[in-house]
């Protein structure tokens, strides 16, 4: 694992931090970085419950890519860290794979715990990609999905 | 952490222990122990969630897997779970309409016993 951490700019607004992580695209590395995005998350201020939601997220997130991904590559997660919020894109190489799916229990999860998610899908540009983006605000409203 | 699991048979009810974090790299072992039960007649399956520390869709799936295949026997797979951040998952997905949630081994033994 390599992690980078690179301060782009602070000022009044407080911090805005990028922290990039990278890992063997393997499932056993999930707990590594569930944890590091609870560190990240505390750093923020945000709320115990705010940051189970980010652990789970990511966790989705990565899961649903490391099914698409090629064996014995890297993932990479990048957190940028403003005062309010934090958002993470994950990615993965992938061959031949199209969008991440978005009718299963992870994406279902993965959309109501976090406050916006964008699935980057393998394209003309980057045709061995695929990525997903979640942001998630500290003290957003919590989104009531699904039945109770 | 790691997942641990147990398992033990009262009556007719096999009450399988979970203590850890179910994921992605952990869940399969709780599915390959869910279908060794189904597969050895256990088909009345308490999961114990009470030491769960992580759950994600991944182990979402399992059980819901574990499900089918115990009701393909007349049989049930029922959940004990009070820890909330957990049960969120399980009511993000409507999954609380599909599995008995209780509160303790002992109320959903007793529940599980009026239903014999």
């Amino acid at each position: 694992m390599t992690e980078e951490t690179e301060t782009r700019a602070e000022g009044v607004a407080g911090i805005r931090d990028v922290v990039s992580i990278r890992l063997p695209a393997a499932s056993a590395y999930l707990s590594v970085l569930r944890t590091a995005t609870a560190g990240l998350a505390a750093r923020l201020d945000f709320t115990l419950d705010e940051i189970e939601d980010l652990r789970i997220a990511v966790d989705e997130a990565c899961a649903m890519l490391l099914s698409e991904a090629v064996p014995g590559t890297d993932l990479t997660a990048e957190f940028e860290l403003t005062g309010q919020e934090m958002q993470v894109r994950v990615e993965v190489a992938t061959v031949g794979s199209s969008a991440p799916k978005r009718d299963d229990f992870a994406w279902m999860v993965l959309t109501a715990l976090a406050d916006d998610v964008d699935a980057v899908a393998p394209s003309q540009g980057f045709p061995d990609r695929m990525a997903i983006v979640l942001r998630k605000r500290r003290g957003a409203a919590q989104r009531t999905a699904g039945p109770a | 952490m790691d997942l641990k699991l147990d398992h033990r048979t009262e009556d007719r009810l096999t009450i399988v222990e979970v203590e850890g974090e179910i994921d992605v790299y952990t869940a399969p072992r709780l599915r390959e122990l869910l279908i060794d039960l189904v597969n050895k007649g256990n088909f009345h399956l308490l999961v114990n969630m009470e030491k769960v520390d992580f759950l994600d869709s991944t182990g979402l799936g399992v059980l819901v897997g574990g499900l089918k295949r115990v009701r393909a026997h007349d049989g049930s797979l029922e959940l004990v779970c009070t820890q909330e951040r957990i049960l969120k998952i399980f009511r993000i997905t409507g999954l609380t309409k599909v599995f008995g949630i209780y509160a303790s081994v002992d109320e959903a033994k007793e529940a599980h016993g009026k239903d014999k």
